[in-house]
């Protein structure tokens, strides 16, 4: 039985066959890159050779060539195809390869694959349908990856913002489980409206977080109290080194036209701006400020408990 | 008594549980050795602090005297009671002046002989007329055994550095080595290679091809490189790289490139070439560093461009695994100081 599963390591349009990207997934360093044909490959960063990173190399017909000693590796099976000054009639061993990643591309993202066997289960984007613009970006942030699931449930507020909304840190219930997701919503209201979000009567916005317990894949909904979607966002999360993230985004603003919305976000709306922007730098003060609530129910994922307890 | 005390501090810390798996550069630590320091040229009255390995040297003059001391002089008679093992309880190294450098003592100060300081044929004895042009500091990124193999290392030079010192093309390039229990030697004989861009636009070699007899002679135990480039139509390009550790993730080379063989201004330019060729080197070596902090279980792969540099990890294995048993003596193949002028093909 296969042990894995797909990761989404990078939008689909930061991945050339000019120059290849390199990515941490897990804290494993890949490299992706495309061929002429823009099939897409993943290789671990790691020349088999002497080990340096693959990603500084050049792309040629062959694969991706290593900056170091020229050996080129077929992004495909990872095998090394061509040892320069090799004479014509030498071949390279067969076992001279890099690790090769399989890789799916699907909803704006690259997968890969991690683990044994081969892949199962549907890729993480899959519920991702945008329907209009989008809106995507990357970003390392400084967080370990399981503060950063932790947070997305306790506080999304301190990674997350939207134009002419605050959120509130009143948690409308408990999580619930939802397949292999955490999912919880947050009071929110429209700024500007009303005198403030400690004395509305019912919160006219909720945020609704949907934190994976297996994997790096968020999900994030800006609705109305009546659960009309205003911003569709998924966010592709992953542990990078030293106790960062690294953070892959795409979402999208839905048509409905929401009469009781403030001035500000029609017109945010009709000239095209971001309806929401996911934090690259976070407030260290305001995360340590943090309590402790809802991801009490992540935390007993037995992978982030090891992952907080040794962090990378 | 210092041979207990040096020993025990560690011959090659940490390399037990890895001798046999991989190669972990960091882990070598060789006593019982020469390193030259600084360059002669550099220590005045006002002292210096260098560093090999951990230990650090105070280098300065004293009435014209070279002097080498774990602390520094203003402090010396303070300190004087934390003196280490490596200076046998005195706080001053076994000190002396060679080819233009200083030379500290590393290891037990009773086996600190100067006749172990190892042969540089081209080089003037007592430095004089060494022409400060041909002296450069490069430091580089990356364990010293590391970079080590980086120089001996052929295939890299062609690729990496090919816009400096051409693309490796020829019509017969043969690589032969050579090791004792305390050296390694690399002979590359190229026949009718691309000259070098560096040669051809200011070092007054019009041909488009030259012959190369290059010699690589390597002390293991104070990762000190001794070159002999000699091209055919051009000249030789001896040169001195002592990869001194700086710690364990970084080395420092005070290179003398001794071009004063070659025509101006190519013999003033080309030690400058340092500056071109070390931020290459250090681009791959930076990274590559920490990829070799543990035995890993996938060993690396090789191609046959590859034998002097697994003869290199071979012998230095075997000498730190000696050096962990207690034996720090030189054998009879050993002797640093034996004339290597015919080794480097400087007779002919």
């Amino acid at each position: 039985m296969a042990e894995g599963q797909w990761w989404a390591v990078a939008l689909t349009e930061a991945v050339s066959s000019e120059k290849p990207l390199p990515v941490v997934c897990e804290g494993e360093e890949l490299v992706l890159f495309r061929n002429a044909a823009g099939q897409a490959f993943a290789l671990e960063d790691r020349c088999p050779h002497r080990r340096v990173p693959l990603s500084p190399g050049v792309l040629t017909p062959g694969g991706l060539q290593c900056p170091y000693h020229g050996w080129t590796f077929d992004g495909a099976s990872g095998v090394c195809r061509e040892i320069p000054n090799l004479h014509a009639d030498e071949r390279v061993p067969a076992r001279h390869a890099a690790k090769a990643f399989l890789v799916a591309e699907a909803d704006g993202f690259i997968h890969v694959w991690r683990g044994s066997g081969a892949p199962t289960g549907v890729l993480p984007s899959a519920a991702y349908r945008p329907a209009g613009r989008e809106y995507s970006g990357s970003a390392v942030v400084n967080m370990a990856h399981c503060n950063y699931l932790e947070t997305m449930l306790d506080g999304p507020e301190c990674l997350l913002a939207f134009p002419c909304v605050t959120i509130t840190d009143f948690f409308l219930g408990e999580p619930r489980r939802d397949d292999k997701h955490l999912v919880l919503d947050h009071g929110g209201v429209w700024k500007g409206k009303g005198i403030g979000p400690a004395f509305v009567r019912d919160h006219p916005l909720v945020l609704r977080t949907r934190v994976p317990l297996v994997g790096g894949a968020i999900f994030v909904e800006l609705l109305t109290a009546a659960e009309v979607p205003l911003v569709t966002i998924f966010i592709a999360s992953t542990a990078n080194r030293r106790g960062t993230t690294s953070l892959n985004w795409r979402g999208f603003r839905h048509a409905h036209k929401i009469p009781s919305a403030p001035l500000a976000w029609q017109l945010r709306r009709a000239a095209g701006r971001a309806p929401f922007e996911v934090l690259a730098e976070v407030k260290g003060a305001s995360i340590a400020a943090l309590r402790v609530a809802p991801s009490l129910n992540l935390t007993s994922r037995t992978r982030h408990e090891a992952e907080c307890r040794n962090p990378r | 008594m210092n041979d207990i005390a040096i020993a025990k501090a560690g011959a090659a810390d940490g390399y037990e549980n890895s001798r046999l798996a991989d190669w972990v550069p960091i882990h070598f630590d060789l006593r019982d050795t020469w390193f030259p320091v600084a360059f002669s040229a550099d220590i005045g009255t006002q002292a210096v602090r260098r560093i090999v390995h951990a230990q650090a040297y105070y280098l300065w003059r004293d009435r014209g005297r070279i002097r080498a001391a774990e602390f520094r002089p203003d402090q010396l008679e303070e300190l004087r009671r934390s003196a280490t093992a490596f200076t046998g309880g005195t706080g001053h190294y076994p000190v002396t002046e060679r080819y233009g450098y200083v030379w500290a003592w590393y290891g037990n100060p009773d086996n600190a002989d100067p006749a172990l300081i190892p042969s540089i044929p081209f080089l003037p004895v007592d430095g004089s007329n060494i022409p400060r042009y041909t002296q450069r500091t490069v430091r580089f990124d990356a364990a010293s055994p590391l970079s080590v193999e980086n120089l001996i290392d052929l295939t890299h030079a062609d690729f990496l550095h090919a816009k400096a010192i051409g693309d490796g093309r020829s019509e017969s390039d043969i690589v032969e080595v050579q090791s004792t229990s305390e050296t390694v030697t690399r002979t590359r004989i190229v026949t009718r290679k691309s000259v070098a861009p560096v040669m051809r636009w200011i070092g007054g070699v019009r041909a488009k091809y030259q012959d190369l007899r290059a010699v690589l002679h390597v002390h293991l135990r104070n990762n000190l490189a001794i070159s002999y480039p000699s091209f055919s139509p051009g000249y030789a390009i001896p040169n001195v790289q002592p990869f001194v550790p700086v710690g364990r993730h970084r080395s420092r080379v005070d290179q003398t490139n001794y071009t004063v063989a070659a025509p101006a201004p190519f013999r003033w330019l080309m030690p400058r070439i340092s500056y071109v060729i070390q931020p290459q080197d250090n681009a791959v070596l930076r990274p590559q560093n920490e990829r070799y902090f543990d035995a890993d279980r996938r060993r690396d792969l090789s191609s046959r461009f590859d034998a002097p540099g697994n003869r290199y990890r071979l012998v230095m294995r075997r000498l730190a695994e000696r050096q962990r048993r207690g034996d720090f003596s030189y054998a009879a193949d050993g002797d640093p100081s034996v004339d290597i002028s015919a080794v480097l093909g400087m007779d002919g």
